[in-house]
Order: C-alpha cells, then structure tokens, then sequence
C-alpha cells in the first residue's frame, strides 16, 4: 500500500522507535523535540504530527522502559491471620497467640508467596519501624534533596 | 529406693536432672558426674535414677500437672512424703522455664525477628533518565524454628506499596487488640 520497498520500512519504524525511545528515555521537553527533529528538515506538518506522537506515548513508553532497570523482588500483597496456639506435641494447654502472615513479591514476572509468622509485640515493633521509614520522605533533608534535584 | 539414694545425693539428682534439661538439652550429662554428693552412687543406678526423674518432670511439664497431681503420682511410685516434698518444691522453682522450654519445641513458619529498611532516591537507571522516585527496600530478618537462621526476605517497594503494607499490618494489630479485650 505504501508502494516502497520492505528495507525503506523497516528503516522508518527503527527511526521512528528510536526517536520515541531516546526521546522519552531523556524526557526532553517539547521545544528540545522540536528542535532536534528540524535537522531531519521534515515539513511542518509532519513535525507537528511526531511531536504529537512523542507526547501522546511519551508516558507509556517510560513505563515499559522502566521495566528493564535492575529489579529487586517487589512488594504485591500482604495477606494475615490471627492465631492462637493452644497445644502442641510437646506442651499442653497454651495460649501463644501469632500473627501468620503471607507474603507476595513479585520477580522476574513470577509471583511468589511466603509465609512467615510473628508474635504481637514484634509486629507492634515492625509497625513502629516502617512508620518510621514512611516519615522519612516528609523530612527537611529529604524534601531539600527532591527540590534540589527537580 | 531410700538405700541406694541417702537424702543429699536424691537432692543433687533432682538439681542436675533439672538443670541438664532446662540449660543444656543437647550437652553430655558431665553435670551428674561433676556433683561430689553423687560421687558414691553406682553408675548404673545414677543413669537410670536421671532418666525417670527427667522422664517425669518432661511429662509433668507437658501434661501442665499442677503439685496435687504429681504428689498421687510420686506416690504410687511408693517415694516416701520428704522425697516428694523434695521433688515438688524443685518442681515449683524450674516450671516456668520449663513451660518455657516446652513450648518452644515444634515447627512453625519461619518468624520474623526484626526489620530492616532502606530509603532512597531513583535519580535514573541507564533505560530510563530523570526518574525522580523514591523506593524502599525492606529486609525482614527471620529465624527458623529448626536451624535458627534462614536468608532474610527482602524486597523493594514504593511509598503508596509501604503504605500499604504499614495499613494491613495495622490492621492486623488492632483485630489482635480486640481479640485479647474479648
């Protein structure tokens, strides 16, 4: 239908995947877009009609990109049970109340699930730390280093 | 049998019987040995004499035996009323850790002993620049009931996934509050 040759098509989505690609990767700004692809001396129409292009899928495209960065085993869900142990082989009539805990990460695009347990005074103690750990953002320090790097 | 065992050396096999299940479970029994009260007792009689008091003070200790119990117990074992008396008042000292004891025996899930986090920064990754996003990373340290040590879990997370998890294991914490009220 376009009446060229496979090679000249193949050509112009590579061009056009790594203008996209390289353009989102830097998140360069419109007037940056603008500039650079005026060197490729295209008519304003078409100028006009790539930066669409950039900005509409600018956003998906950093997503998918996000991806490959070096991944750690991520958080997906957190399931809980509340027991209470009141015999066991070895001792009778206990009262030894856990919390049961399930966890799922993902990885490489596997979900994988653990299961772990703790008493209640360490999970008030796990609460405390992490609550801890989401305060940190609101600090002084850290909000003069997320200005200063914007 | 009253001849075999005069009245000090019963009390040092109670003390070591005791004493080698409550402090050393996986130790050798130097501690009988080492007592000079049981120095004149055949071995053969001490090894035996050892293992029925352990054998019965594990199974008081599991049964949960209150001292009533274990009097009627001593007694149809035909020990006179100073012995039991004995072996009652040693009892009382050591039923706590001895509760203990028991109770930590069996399996369960590995147990999370503490937490570690991580807070940083993503400034860019050589995929993708100007990230600008902040993550977590979480290590929770576990313990496994046979080994004791076991590789921590670790992960990583945004704020809104920490939120998350912070939200449900608060929750977790109040139905135990309202569990122990009830």
């Amino acid at each position: 239908k376009l009446n060229v040759g496979v090679d000249t098509v193949q050509h112009g989505v590579e061009g056009l995947a790594y203008l996209l690609t390289e353009s989102s990767k830097l998140m360069i700004s419109e007037t940056d877009f603008q500039d650079s692809i005026h060197v490729l001396g295209f008519s304003d129409e078409l100028n006009k009609l790539l930066l669409q292009l950039y900005l509409d899928n600018r956003k998906e495209i950093r997503s998918i990109l996000g991806e490959l960065t070096p991944k750690l085993p991520s958080y997906h869900n957190l399931e809980w049970r509340l027991d209470v142990q009141l015999a066991s082989r070895s001792l009778r009539q206990q009262i030894k109340p856990a919390v049961t805990i399930k966890l799922h990460l993902n990885q490489h695009e596997d979900q994988t699930a653990q299961v772990l347990q703790t008493d209640p005074s360490t999970l008030l103690h796990l609460i405390q730390q992490l609550e801890q750990a989401l305060g940190e953002m609101k600090t002084n320090h850290c909000r003069r280093i997320v200005r200063n790097m914007k | 049998d009253p001849r075999c065992f005069p009245r000090r050396p019963y009390a040092a096999l109670l003390r070591a019987a005791f004493h080698s299940l409550l402090h050393h479970p996986h130790a050798g029994n130097s501690f009988i040995l080492d007592d000079p009260d049981l120095k004149d007792i055949d071995p053969m009689v001490l090894k035996h004499c050892h293992a029925a008091a352990a054998t019965c003070i594990l199974e008081a200790g599991k049964q949960k035996a209150d001292i009533s119990a274990i009097s009627a117990c001593l007694e149809d074992c035909k020990l006179d009323k100073e012995r039991i008396e004995q072996f009652c008042t040693e009892y009382q000292k050591n039923k706590d850790a001895l509760e203990i004891l028991l109770g930590s025996i069996g399996r369960s899930p590995l147990h999370i002993t503490d937490v570690s986090w991580r807070l940083e920064y993503q400034i860019k990754s050589n995929q993708l620049h100007k990230t600008y996003q902040p993550s977590y990373f979480v290590t929770l340290n576990v313990e496994n009931s046979d080994s004791g040590s076991h590789p921590d879990v670790s992960f990583s997370c945004t704020m809104e996934q920490l939120q998350d998890l912070v939200g449900k294991l608060k929750d977790a914490a109040k139905s135990l509050e309202r569990a122990t009220q009830m």
